[in-house]
């Protein structure tokens, strides 16, 4: 006979911990439980980055194997990913040993190659935003459609700061827009985002909701 | 205890009351009232074109943190995995999820097996499925998905938790493969890029919502319930707020929420 004893019990420690970090925010005494709750939660997603790490790993060496998938580009992964733990570990023992902690060539991969590509990504981004907005109108000519376009151009044709065709009535506009309807909005959804997060939290202390194989 | 604490308090403890009375409510009715949001009636029939033409469903669980205020749309969207898991277990293919956070893919991976397991889905079928981390940062995480989206076996999309502007190259994706994408989020600016590219975007709540339109249980629709009634306590709140501050009051409000005399 097969006991299953994992899903209550995981069950059980989820409310538990639930419990102790909610009332950690009420009442003072509990607050040093809270923290030392979240602090063990830190770690324990610290080693799970490992864990995510390996599984990346893992998935990527198995495209290379197959014949069938196009490997190279979990080629070019494994050996980006392998070289920069690699020149980490090594700056890690530069810095340990030696008293050395500006982790220099660490530093250089971040300053020369991480930084211009997430750059360049942000700037393909822009266009793609750009276009998602005029590609609006053609996918849905509703009026609230209509009126987020417009809104989204009388807010970039304020915000542009060029000299020769500075619009001083549409930056009066542009302000008037971000302070008081887009604000007023964003509000009215937090609060509804607000109230949807602490249902989710209680469904999950309550043992109804378990993100988990419980 | 400050004031705001006190009402903190009180707020968690009778949304808790709320949600067991409409639950309890709910278990002895069969009637279920919920408003129409189009995206879940679409995302149901995608679902079922999806088993019906052998295709899979590609959850995306954002890269939103367990230890975060970003952890509550991760938590839906694995209670969408859940029950996608669920209702696809006729198909042929399993859904295939993807995350961008390394606590979050353990979950995912753990909701697929012990999902899997209770309604004895083929162990190949849950090999298949994944639930692996696909990208740390916001961008390797966006171009990890893509490539899952743009499968030819992949025939419906649903992203559900937290992501940034990068969003708009899944939902873009998504389009250009023709398939039905349904993108939910918590982090506002994601959710106006969203409203512009994607054909059915969950705009506010409505993400949190998920697990009532999908059939999660009672307790899903009671937390619906309790929450339609915090709203109107809101409303009421801000009203009585707005009219006790005309009348030279808000000063005094504001000493009492902070807790000094």
């Amino acid at each position: 006979m097969k006991l299953k004893f994992r899903a209550p019990l995981a069950t059980a420690i989820t409310i538990a911990v639930g419990l102790v970090v909610l009332s950690g925010y009420f009442i003072p005494a509990a607050a040093s439980l809270r923290f030392i709750s979240l602090r063990v939660g830190m770690v324990l997603a610290a080693v799970a980055l490992l864990v995510g790490v390996f599984n990346l790993l893992s998935v990527h060496f198995r495209k290379i194997a197959d014949k069938d998938s196009k490997g190279g580009y979990s080629f070019i992964l494994v050996v980006a990913l392998l070289t920069t733990l690699g020149i980490g570990i090594y700056d890690m023992y530069k810095a340990y040993a030696f008293g050395n902690p500006n982790f220099e060539w660490t530093n250089w991969i971040f300053t020369y190659i991480q930084r211009p590509v997430e750059t360049s990504l942000m700037a393909v981004m822009t266009v793609s935003l750009a276009y998602s907005a005029t590609y609006l109108l053609r996918r849905k000519m509703n009026y609230l459609a209509i009126g987020f376009f417009f809104v989204v151009l009388l807010v970039l044709l304020g915000t542009i700061s060029l000299s020769v065709i500075s619009f001083p009535i549409l930056e009066d506009i542009r302000s008037w827009i971000v302070h008081v309807p887009a604000v007023g909005g964003a509000r009215g959804l937090l609060l509804g985002i607000a109230l949807g997060t602490i249902a989710t939290g209680l469904r999950i202390i309550m043992g109804s909701d378990r993100p988990y194989e419980g | 205890m400050t004031i705001t604490g006190v009402i903190g308090l009180l707020i968690v403890a009778s949304f808790f009351g709320l949600m067991i009375i409409f639950n309890i409510v709910r278990n002895n009715s069969t009637e279920v009232n919920l408003r129409t949001i189009p995206a879940y009636t679409k995302l149901k029939r995608a679902i079922g074109l999806a088993v019906e033409d052998g295709k899979q469903i590609h959850v995306s669980l954002g890269r939103g943190g367990v230890t975060s205020p970003q952890s509550a749309s991760a938590f839906v969207g694995l209670s969408m995995l859940e029950r996608v898991i669920r209702i696809a277990s006729a198909g042929d293919l399993p859904p295939v999820a993807t995350t961008g956070n390394a606590a979050l893919s353990i979950l995912a991976q753990d909701t697929i097996r012990g999902t899997s397991g209770e309604i004895d889905l083929k162990k190949t079928k849950v090999s298949s499925a994944g639930g692996g981390l696909v990208g740390l940062t916001p961008f390797s995480y966006a171009v990890g998905t893509m490539s899952a989206i743009r499968s030819d076996t992949v025939s419906a999309n649903i992203l559900a938790g937290w992501y940034g502007n990068e969003i708009i190259w899944l939902t873009t994706a998504g389009e250009r493969q023709s398939s039905f994408t349904m993108a939910g989020t918590a982090h506002l600016p994601a959710q106006a890029v969203m409203y512009s590219s994607v054909e059915e975007p969950l705009i506010g709540e409505e993400l949190f919502a998920g697990g009532a339109y999908l059939d999660a249980g009672s307790m899903h629709e009671a937390s619906l319930n309790a929450q339609d009634v915090f709203r109107w306590v809101l409303v009421g709140g801000i009203l009585i707020g707005i009219l006790l501050k005309l009348a030279g009051f808000g000063q005094l409000i504001q000493n009492l929420l902070v807790g000094t005399p």
